[in-house]
């Protein structure tokens, strides 16, 4: 109870140094990560392996590809997000780091806002190569604005959403399995969203059809930032 | 909707949907009745070990409680 | 464990009671459909359900936000009630539903908003309890569970909304025509009797599920307790 006010109190007096801790976390993973390439070279190699599998599995000619391009790219981006944020969030754990950060008088917030955007980071990497791969592999052209503009997105409310459950599959025993289990029910207005609007922007469909679940997505990631940041405290609480 | 005259005989699917639902009730509710026999089990033999910790721990020194 | 509180065994047989009436309003006292026939009858069970079902998660994750407010543990033994039989409600309201779509859809299953979501719905549940599953700690699984509780409540609306951006084949009984629904049908007067009397059973019977639920939650709390309390 005691630290539960404290943080609040934390919380509430404008702290300056917000913006630097999110940063110094930021920070500190990117940096760790450049140094090992774990997180990013098992995302990488599981998403180009995705593909591989799919083609032969759904026999990707030219006519299919059309219809399920975007479909075979968000699955892969789900699946590879999946193994990204439980290595990450599991790195901190066994290695005491999430505990030395509780315990740095840093407000709880930046420790989330810090692990989502490094996340994002590495999943946009992943996905920055994916995206060439693919088009080159099935001769799609991928770079259109919207799509990119689609996949910011998914990636954003997948990740922020990904994140905090993420910290709590974590301090589960069961947690290599439990965060597929955990976080796909939730994400899956983000997907549905992502492929009809990727969907849309692939085949130049009119605005007017892609509007609805773009909005979608816009407000997916607002709520699914908004409350992981309310809640993060009582998930990461000794 | 249906271009029929009489409605068809669906009634199997009545009598399956109503077996099932109190299928699904029974076995929910034997669920709960042996969860909350094994509780109380439990309950009884751990009131027991405590008795008896306590008392160890009362005869020869009161070294420790609990 | 003291013995059930008189109110609770009166709302037991109650609950045994509006059950029996229930079934009987809906089998023999409610006229047979004329386009779907007998089939029509798993209507009533299904939409009692569904409502209660329904209405438990978000109760559920209303709880949620009291226990993650005041941190007492009573607060999550009523969240996990209302979680475990809103769950059993729901497979009820799933399989019932697809008894009935498959004389009048001709299929058992279709990837309609609503059964979809009804599908997801039940999965973050079970995801619920295996999350509980895995915490030894109970603060802790309190809290996993009142954070999971919430986010699953804001997300299972959204999923809904989500796949309305396709057609819906579901019909909407109560204040709704949809022109492309199919199985839709006038209620008449017996048929709203029988309808309206299900909803208040089900409810009726989960306020006692609930209340026997909660008591054996507590009962769990406390062996557990003295299990902790014996191994330090």
């Amino acid at each position: 109870m005691a630290t539960r006010t404290s943080t609040i109190v934390h919380k509430q007096s404008a702290n300056p140094s917000f913006l630097k801790a999110t940063f110094a976390i930021i920070w500190k993973d990117v940096a760790a990560e450049f140094r090992s390439r774990e997180i990013f070279s098992a995302m990488l190699v599981f998403s180009l392996l995705v593909i591989l599998i799919f083609n032969f599995a759904l026999e990707l000619d030219i006519v299919t590809r059309q219809s399920v391009t975007a479909g075979v790219l968000w699955v892969t981006f789900a699946f590879a997000g999946t193994l990204g944020l439980n290595r990450s969030m599991a790195v901190e754990k066994d290695r005491g780091c999430l505990d030395g950060l509780l315990l740095a008088p840093v407000d709880r917030a930046a420790i989330y806002f810090g692990k989502v955007i490094s996340n994002l980071v590495f999943m946009l990497i992943v996905e920055a190569i994916v995206l060439p791969v693919y088009s080159f592999l099935y001769n799609v052209n991928l770079f259109n604005p919207g799509l990119l503009l689609v996949i910011l997105l998914g990636s954003i409310g997948y990740i922020a959403v990904g994140t905090l459950l993420a910290s709590m599959a974590i301090q589960a025993r069961t947690r290599d399995v439990l965060l597929p289990i955990l976080l796909f029910p939730v994400a899956i207005p983000v997907l549905i969203a992502a492929v009809k609007a990727s969907e849309g922007f692939l085949a130049g469909s009119d605005f007017s059809t892609i509007y609805a679940p773009l909005s979608l997505l816009i407000g997916y990631d607002v709520i699914f930032t908004a409350i992981p940041y309310m809640v993060f405290d009582y998930v990461v609480e000794e | 909707m249906f271009p029929l005259e009489a409605p068809p005989d669906t009634s199997a699917y009545m009598i399956a949907g109503y077996v099932i639902f109190f299928v699904i009730a029974a076995i929910y509710l034997i669920s709960l009745l042996v969860r909350w026999r094994n509780l109380n089990q439990d309950m009884t033999t751990l009131e027991a070990i405590e008795k008896d910790n306590k008392r160890k721990a009362e005869k020869p020194s009161k070294e420790q409680k609990n | 464990m003291q013995s059930k509180p008189p109110a609770l065994k009166i709302l037991d047989i109650s609950s045994v009671l509006v059950l029996a009436i229930a079934t009987y309003l809906a089998l023999i006292y409610a006229p047979e459909e004329a386009v779907m026939g007998q089939v029509q009858r798993v209507f009533y069970f299904h939409i009692g359900t569904a409502w209660t079902g329904l209405l438990g998660f978000l109760f559920a994750a209303g709880l949620g936000i009291v226990y993650l407010v005041k941190q007492d543990i009573k607060w999550d033994i009523a969240g996990v009630a209302a979680v475990e039989i809103s769950a059993v409600f729901f497979l009820i309201t799933i399989m019932l539903g697809s008894i009935w779509a498959r004389p009048i859809w001709n299929t058992w299953w279709t990837w309609d908003p609503r059964l979809t979501t009804a599908a997801i719905t039940e999965l973050i549940y079970i995801a619920y309890f295996m999350l509980r599953e895995g915490i030894e700690d109970p603060d802790r699984r309190a809290r996993f569970g009142a954070v999971y509780t919430l986010i699953g409540g804001i997300s299972a609306p959204i999923t809904f909304f989500a796949i309305r951006l396709f057609r819906t084949i579901h019909p909407v009984v109560i204040g709704g025509g949809d022109p492309n629904a199919q199985g839709t049908f006038a209620m008449t007067p017996h048929m709203e009797v029988a309808f309206f009397f299900g909803l208040f059973a089900f409810t009726v019977i989960f306020i006692d599920l609930f209340w026997n639920r909660i008591r054996m939650g507590q009962l769990a709390a406390k062996v557990e307790q003295l299990k902790l309390n014996l191994m330090h």
